[in-house]
């Protein structure tokens, strides 16, 4: 299960980055504004689809893995201890919309797009940059973490078993993932200082999307969508 | 004279003692100025006090006078001194931009930076990979590559901004020797319109391209000058920074000064 861009020409592929960002925001809110248990779910339910025409069902598998344990948690505190598995029902629901519409966007969106995208609309350089590496971070640190996990095992560390002994795995595996993260992040620093990024020129987008009729469009219904529920919602 | 250094210490934050301390020198093209020494000597904080990154991204405090291109590169003119520094560190994982799919984005994206138009960045991109002979893999992911190739792709990055100093710190690190002996004959060629600025520990290979030597010990520059007069003497032996077959000469109790190359031991010892 690889988190992150995946090449490909599907239909979130060819949209603008910034309609996919746009959808990852309205989803998130919408998640919360709509009412009733199962409306996050039919927010999972659109996404499901969106994922199959897209080209990109991977991400559903790795949506429902980094859910499941949310849902556990979700059942026992609010489905055995508070008896109200309504609630449960909602934040699993709102967390797995939430989840699987960011999974589908680092999925479709290459980051240098987003930020050529954000540039092109007047975003600083080094506030798209941010964004854009924040969206990374996840990735990074799952090919981090499995070099790491790997390396402790060839040194010996088990890492299966029982759950004392996956407990005592976690500290050999994340103190050198947090160490060595900081220490790339002071070399990367460097290295982006002097390769210009700080350099207060207007960066040149390499390969700006085109940002066409049906992207507009999209935006704005989506934009329309969550004005609409939230004064629905909210209005007195 | 594009590097000047004037008495220059600098300490690290938090740090007790100074990571360079007093050094004075100067660079300019015609070249390749080689800063050696052993572990922790200082080599790469100079290069980095000359490209302005210490004390300003590291932070510390440094003393004495810089000035690389007429002006101080930590000041507050440094935006001036964009695209015009390059530095070449020796992990090129930690070097990527994360905002390139392509080795050619990758390479692309310093002058992408400097707000270069699209047709001269891909001129650059191409020379450049042309240079470290990685054309073929223009259209990979970068993080695809080997170590070594991955250290030529950020050699081409750094030569596609065309800076006026370009500052090497262990270049080769990565490299297979084939790729190693490659990219220092290159640099005396770069050096003849640069500063080229090399600070490595690999002198076996590294030596041959070297105009000059700088010797670091603790900080402190306790040799400049010709290689064979820097590098082929006791001191440099009992210090670490030299040749193998400057070791084997020095062994052997070879005259001074140790030829420092197998061409030159092959010179000095069949007559």
């Amino acid at each position: 299960m690889t988190l992150g861009y995946r090449p490909g020409q599907g239909l979130l592929h060819r949209t603008h980055p910034l309609t996919t960002a746009a959808l990852a925001g309205a989803v998130s809110l919408l998640a919360f504004l709509l009412p009733g248990e199962l409306a996050p779910w039919a927010l999972v339910a659109g996404l499901c689809a969106l994922a199959l025409v897209a080209g990109l069902v991977p991400v559903l598998g790795a949506a429902a893995a980094f859910s499941a344990p949310f849902w556990g948690f979700l059942a026992v505190i609010h489905g055995v201890f508070g008896h109200d598995l309504g609630t449960a029902v909602v934040l699993a629901g709102r967390i797995t919309a939430i989840l699987t519409v960011f999974l589908l966007l680092l999925a479709s969106v290459h980051p240098g797009r987003l930020v050529d995208a954000m540039l092109a609309r007047g975003v600083p350089f080094g506030l798209a940059y941010l964004l854009a590496a924040t969206l990374q971070a996840v990735p990074q640190l799952q090919r981090r973490a499995t070099a790491i996990l790997d390396a402790q095992r060839c040194r010996g560390l088990r890492v299966r078993g029982s759950v004392l002994r996956r407990l005592r795995a976690v500290v050999p595996l994340t103190v050198p993932l947090v160490l060595g993260a900081l220490a790339e992040v002071d070399e990367r620093a460097l290295a982006l200082e002097i390769r210009g990024a700080a350099s207060g020129t207007r960066r040149t987008p390499l390969d700006p999307p085109v940002d066409g009729p049906w992207d507009r469009a999209t935006r704005w219904i989506l934009l329309a969508a969550v004005a609409g529920v939230a004064i629905w919602r909210l209005w007195p | 004279m594009s590097v000047q250094l004037e008495r220059v210490s600098f300490r690290y934050p938090g740090a007790a003692f100074d990571a360079l301390r007093e050094v004075t020198f100067e660079c300019a093209p015609g070249c390749v100025h080689l800063v050696t020494g052993r572990l922790g000597a200082g080599c790469s904080t100079l290069l980095q006090v000359i490209a302005g990154l210490a004390p300003h991204v590291t932070g510390g405090s440094r003393s004495g006078s810089v000035v690389t291109l007429g002006r101080d590169p930590a000041g507050s003119e440094r935006h001036d001194l964009a695209g015009r520094i390059g530095l070449l560190l020796p992990t090129p994982w930690t070097q990527l931009s994360g905002m390139a799919y392509t080795v050619a984005e990758e390479v692309a994206f310093g002058p992408a930076n400097l707000g270069w138009d699209r047709e001269r960045i891909r001129q650059a991109v191409d020379e450049a990979l042309r240079l470290v002979a990685l054309e073929r893999v223009a259209a990979r992911d970068p993080r695809t590559l080997s170590g070594g190739e991955l250290q030529r792709v950020m050699f081409a990055a750094v030569i596609a901004m065309d800076p006026e100093v370009c500052l090497l710190d262990e270049p080769a690190m990565e490299l297979d020797p084939a790729g190693a002996e490659a990219l220092y004959a290159h640099l005396p060629v770069l050096a003849r319109e640069r500063t080229v600025i090399l600070a490595t520990t690999d002198l076996d290979r590294a030596v041959s391209a070297a105009g000059r030597v700088i010797l670091l010990d603790g900080g402190a520059v306790i040799g400049d000058g010709n290689p064979a007069e820097i590098l082929g003497t006791p001191r440099a032996v009992e210090t670490g920074a030299t040749t193998t077959v400057a070791r084997i000469a020095s062994l052997a109790g070879a005259d001074l000064t140790y030829p420092l190359t197998v061409a030159a031991a092959v010179e000095r010892f069949s007559r």
